[in-house]
């Protein structure tokens, strides 16, 4: 969903959907460029309820990997501040039709554990954010339908953008949000605000892009807020730094890599 | 004071029609406004915003949400099967979709930390965090599911009892709004589990929302099923009595014409009608009974000798405005004295009753007489005169003769008392209440034996930002969890410290010795952190400690106990963790629901008690007011005291306790037995000053006002006493307390004021009364 971490969202190929159509528009985001490496300086600000704020400090590397033809994305998050959490390690290896390996280094243990039973909408290293908003989601996993073909978008400084609204329902039927709507950018396939909603249809978070920028030739959201009104937290993402095709190997995505790497 | 009455009853009698007509439209006015039907369940009814336990309880919700939950527990054999965790998930989900629901923990929510084993030299194994229930449940999953749970300490004892045929389902809710709608959130959770209840598994309902609604249904069942009752008594005994209709409808509209204006008043001051101000109409009742008596009484007998509707009319005016003044006075004075209770519904139902005692003195004097004049005339005495005056004749003439026996009788019943006295227990027990077959005590006594209990309280710890994850922190909160678990009520105690301890177990490879706090800084915030990485771990570590680590919660469950032991076991929690952060930076408190009701409770009965305290000091006061005498006062005083020792020794005898239901009896008692002392004693002062001797005055009293008396205690002991069987305890104290009490005040009217009078002549004789004047 998030126009950095698109870059490792997976791809599911099926036929071909008429242009226009919600099924294109999403396939679309999912399809649109986002290199074949990333890697994010990023601050994270995470306020309770109380409107106290958590700062976090990670680097975040991605990686488009594919096995048996089909997308199978890496993604290595390391945590930088604060100190008593700084090396700890989190590596996310996606497998085509299987669960998701995910490894963590806690550098107090000093040794990689692997952690298993994380949902994609499970939150984001304990922020507003979900796995999926971070990875985009699986494709067949919605039905897609566009509830407004002209929805324009106003960025922060003013300028007004083409947009559709795309709601997306969770063929699951536990799903915790089973319904979200997003504002698509027409022209570059950003989404760039939406709203997800529980199990009693009532907006619990709406999220929102609110600086977007092309890196070398790659649109990123550059500043997102994540807010969630049934628990009254919120969560802001910056990226100070994007980069993009760097060169990351999938040499650069192992246990010992998260291992290693922190110390 | 007497010479008001007299220069005010020619007046009322010529303005009677005007000031009957604006009683009427009163009435009509305030009929629509008095709506006791809907009960107000909003907190600050019962605390006051700035009640430091409220502001401390409202901080704490704000941080960690409320506390006030509703706890439903499943019995039966049948919980861990397939069908049985399907059902526990379904409900879970339709519950979590329910308006205001915020959180629902079940089976279904809970989640496993769970060991993965080493797989080789490269991998250190893991930890794995999914949900207890898998998507699929087949007999063999099943019976993982059920050893997991068993084998988990958090939710062993809570969750699911020892033997696992008890698991339950907690409900929180958005506490902002749940008060709103609280009747029908709850209704709504019972047709999402009720309904789907297989054979061989039963639903007990049950927590703090549950028991403040069952109060309110069971007051409203009361009020439709007992209200019809209590008045069908009530009219029958007053035809009984008078054996007049039309006496028995008048007395009856001008008994609801005094509900009307004072609940129409109560709501138009903008005061709410709960569970406490739902006694505010009985107490009505009872003193409009009392002063409509003695006016029809007084009138028909007046009527008789005179055979003239304006001598009637004054006569009675005259001769009932100072005692009816000093007996509304005293008692209104002692329910004014509430309203500087901290509880705002205390306070309310202080001042509308106060409102409602003055209002019907009002109505007594100028409407009651003004509806006599319209009615057919009684020529002839009615029963109660004709079947009474020879019984209290001989009364009377007993206490004078044999007053030394009245006396010595009183003070052996005095001492049965204050024996009984010393047995009476301050104590609230809410599901007590309840009778043993009712849903609400059978769900406590499954939940406080199978499960952690149905009452929990939180022990807030605050400090500056991550000291609540600091080793230092970690060993103090784990030595205050221990010392709470020797607490005699406490269930379990749960804190972030034992999620801690969990993941640090499973860490080093589901190793018992390893279910301890690291030692280090850094591995307690990176096992936080990894525990915070899953978003039930998220949400669940947020319920317990914020996230700056600047605060945290302890929560300690216990059995249903009474509101007292409750609120001593988190007195000496509050003192264990003082004890436990001495030296520290954090600062620790005890809070939540158990705190937040038994303090309620006890601030109900202190209010009342010390409302009661200041209520006889008021009694003295006024009847030196009213009367000019301070011997006089003594005596009242004297007589008052009897019935109170006695109603209280009563309850001491038979293990009723003063409780929040019971204490409201007292306020009631002082209001009837005052009026009962105040009514003999007026006559008494009458008689002597028209030149009786002592003997003729108490003879008279007795006769007129004690048999004005002993009919009101007649109507009320046959209108309250059917009370006295009903199965809601609360409801049958106060309807045979109230029974008792009128008999009692009764007894002490005719006996012990002229049993006093005779043995203490030389203060109280007609002709030192007279040489006083």
């Amino acid at each position: 969903m998030l126009a950095f971490a698109a870059a490792i969202a997976p791809t599911i190929r099926a036929q071909a959907p008429k242009p226009g159509s919600a099924d294109w528009v999403a396939r679309q985001i999912q399809d649109r460029d986002t290199g074949r490496d990333s890697r994010f300086d990023m601050q994270m600000r995470m306020f309770d309820k109380q409107g106290r704020m958590r700062e976090r400090h990670l680097r975040l590397a991605g990686l488009r990997g594919a096995e048996k033809g089909e997308r199978a994305d890496r993604l290595l998050i390391r945590f930088l501040f604060p100190n008593d959490i700084k090396g700890t390690g989190f590596l996310v290896l996606e497998h085509p039709g299987a669960d998701d390996e995910r490894f963590l280094y806690l550098p107090a243990l000093g040794r990689v554990r692997r952690i298993a039973g994380e949902e994609k909408q499970d939150s984001f290293v304990g922020s507003d954010f979900t796995y999926e908003d971070i990875g985009g989601r699986e494709l067949t996993d919605y039905a897609y339908a566009i509830v407004e073909a002209a929805a324009p978008w106003t960025d922060p400084g003013g300028k007004a953008w083409p947009a559709w609204r795309l709601e997306s329902r969770a063929k699951d039927p536990t799903a915790t949000y089973p319904r979200v709507v997003s504002t698509v950018l027409k022209d570059t396939f950003v989404v760039v605000a939406a709203d997800n909603f529980n199990r009693r249809d009532e907006v619990v978070k709406t999220f929102e892009v609110r600086k977007l920028q092309q890196i070398s030739g790659i649109w990123t959201a550059l500043e997102l807020v994540m807010q969630n009104r049934r628990d009254r937290t919120r969560t802001e993402m910056s990226v100070t730094r994007a980069e993009y095709n760097v060169g990351l190997k999938e040499t650069d995505f192992t246990r010992r890599t998260l291992e290693q790497d922190a110390r | 004071m007497i010479g008001v009455g007299d220069r005010l009853a020619p007046w009322i009698f010529r303005w009677r029609r005007w000031l009957t007509g604006l009683v009427v439209l009163g009435a009509v006015v305030a009929a629509p406004s008095a709506d006791f039907t809907t009960l107000d369940n909003d907190m600050t009814a019962w605390f006051s915003k700035q009640d430091p336990v409220y502001v401390e309880y409202e901080r704490f919700r704000q941080e960690f949400g409320g506390t006030r939950t509703l706890i439903v527990a499943l019995e039966g054999d049948v919980i861990f099967t397939p069908d049985g965790l399907d059902l526990i998930r379904t409900v879970t989900r339709e519950i979590e979709r329910v308006d205001t629901v915020e959180r629902v923990q079940s089976l279904t929510t809970a989640n496993v930390v769970t060991a993965l084993p080493e797989t080789g030299a490269d991998d250190a194994g893991g930890i794995e965090v999914n949900p207890l229930l898998p998507e699929k449940v087949d007999a063999g999953a099943a019976a993982r599911v059920k050893a997991r749970a068993l084998g988990d300490r958090l939710m062993r004892g809570d969750l699911v009892s020892e033997d696992g045929r008890v698991t339950a389902i907690i409900v929180s809710f958005d506490e902002s709004r749940i008060d709103e709608v609280r009747a029908g959130v709850i209704q709504k959770i019972h047709e999402v589990i009720d309904p789907r209840l297989p054979a061989g598994l039963k639903a007990y309902y049950n927590g703090s929302l549950e028991i403040t609604e069952s109060y309110n249904r069971v007051t409203l069942d009361n009020l439709y099923s007992l209200t019809p009752i209590i008045f069908g008594f009530m009219l029958l005994s007053i035809y009984v009595l008078f054996r007049s209709v039309t006496r028995t409808l008048l007395v009856f509209v001008a008994i609801l014409t005094s509900v009307l204006w004072t609940m129409g008043l109560y709501t138009l001051l903008g005061f709410s009608y709960n569970v406490l101000s739902s006694i505010l109409p009985a107490l009505i009742v009872v003193l409009a009974v009392a002063d409509d008596v003695h006016i029809v009484q007084h009138f028909d007998h007046e009527y008789r000798l005179s055979g003239d509707h304006e001598r009637a009319f004054t006569s009675s005016v005259a001769h009932l405005f100072a005692p009816l003044l000093g007996a509304s006075v005293t008692t209104a004075l002692g329910m004014l004295s509430l309203a500087t209770s901290d509880i705002a519904a205390v306070r309310e139902f202080g001042m509308g009753a106060a409102i409602g005692v003055m209002v019907d003195f009002v109505l007594s004097l100028v409407y009651v007489p003004t509806l006599m004049g319209l009615v057919r005339v009684q020529r002839t005495a009615p029963p109660q005169e004709r079947w009474l005056i020879g019984p209290l004749r001989a009364i009377a003439q007993f206490s004078i003769r044999r007053s030394g026996v009245v006396l010595a009788t009183v003070a052996v019943v005095s001492a049965v008392a204050l024996a009984g006295l010393t047995r009476l227990r301050v104590d609230t027990n809410h599901i007590n209440f309840f009778a043993d077959t009712h849903p609400l005590h059978q769900s406590a006594v499954l939940i406080d034996n199978q499960l952690a209990g149905i009452y929990t309280f939180q022990v807030m710890l605050e400090g500056p930002a991550d000291s609540l994850k600091s080793p230092d922190t970690m060993a103090r909160i784990e030595r205050l969890e221990r010392l709470l678990q020797t607490l005699p009520s406490v269930r379990k105690v749960v804190s972030h410290a034992d999620y801690i301890k969990r993941v640090n177990r499973q860490l080093h490879g589901d190793r018992p010795d390893a279910e301890v706090i690291p030692p280090s800084a850094e591995a307690i915030a990176q096992e936080l952190f990894l525990f915070g990485l899953a978003d039930d771990g998220r949400a669940e570590l947020e319920r317990v400690v914020s996230s700056d680590f600047s605060r945290a919660q302890i929560t300690v469950k216990m059995a249903s106990h009474s509101s007292d032991l409750v609120f001593q076991e988190i007195a000496s929690a509050g003192a264990m963790a003082d004890q436990a952060f001495a030296g520290s930076d954090v600062d620790p408190s005890t809070t939540g629901s158990g705190k937040l009701f038994s303090t309620l409770d006890h601030y109900m009965v202190m209010s009342q008690l010390s409302s009661f305290g200041t209520a006889f000091l008021t009694v003295f006061g006024v009847i030196f007011l009213v009367f000019r005498s301070a011997r006089f006062g003594v005596l009242a005083i004297v007589a008052n005291t009897f019935p109170v020792l006695v109603i209280l020794g009563f309850m001491g005898w038979l293990g009723i306790t003063l409780n929040i239901a019971t204490i409201m009896v007292a306020s009631v008692t002082l209001g009837v037995v005052d009026d009962d002392t105040i009514h003999f004693i007026n006559r008494y002062r009458r008689e002597a000053a028209e030149g009786a001797t002592t003997e003729d005055a108490i003879e008279t009293a007795t006769i007129h006002e004690g048999r004005a008396s002993l009919t009101t205690a007649i109507i009320n002991t046959l209108a309250y006493g059917i009370l006295g069987f009903s199965s809601y305890k609360p409801t049958s104290w106060f309807g045979g307390l109230l029974a008792l009490t009128m008999a009692v005040a009764f007894l002490a009217e005719v006996f012990i004021v002229p049993a006093v009078i005779t043995r203490v002549r030389s203060v109280f004789a007609t002709e030192r009364v007279r040489a006083a004047a």
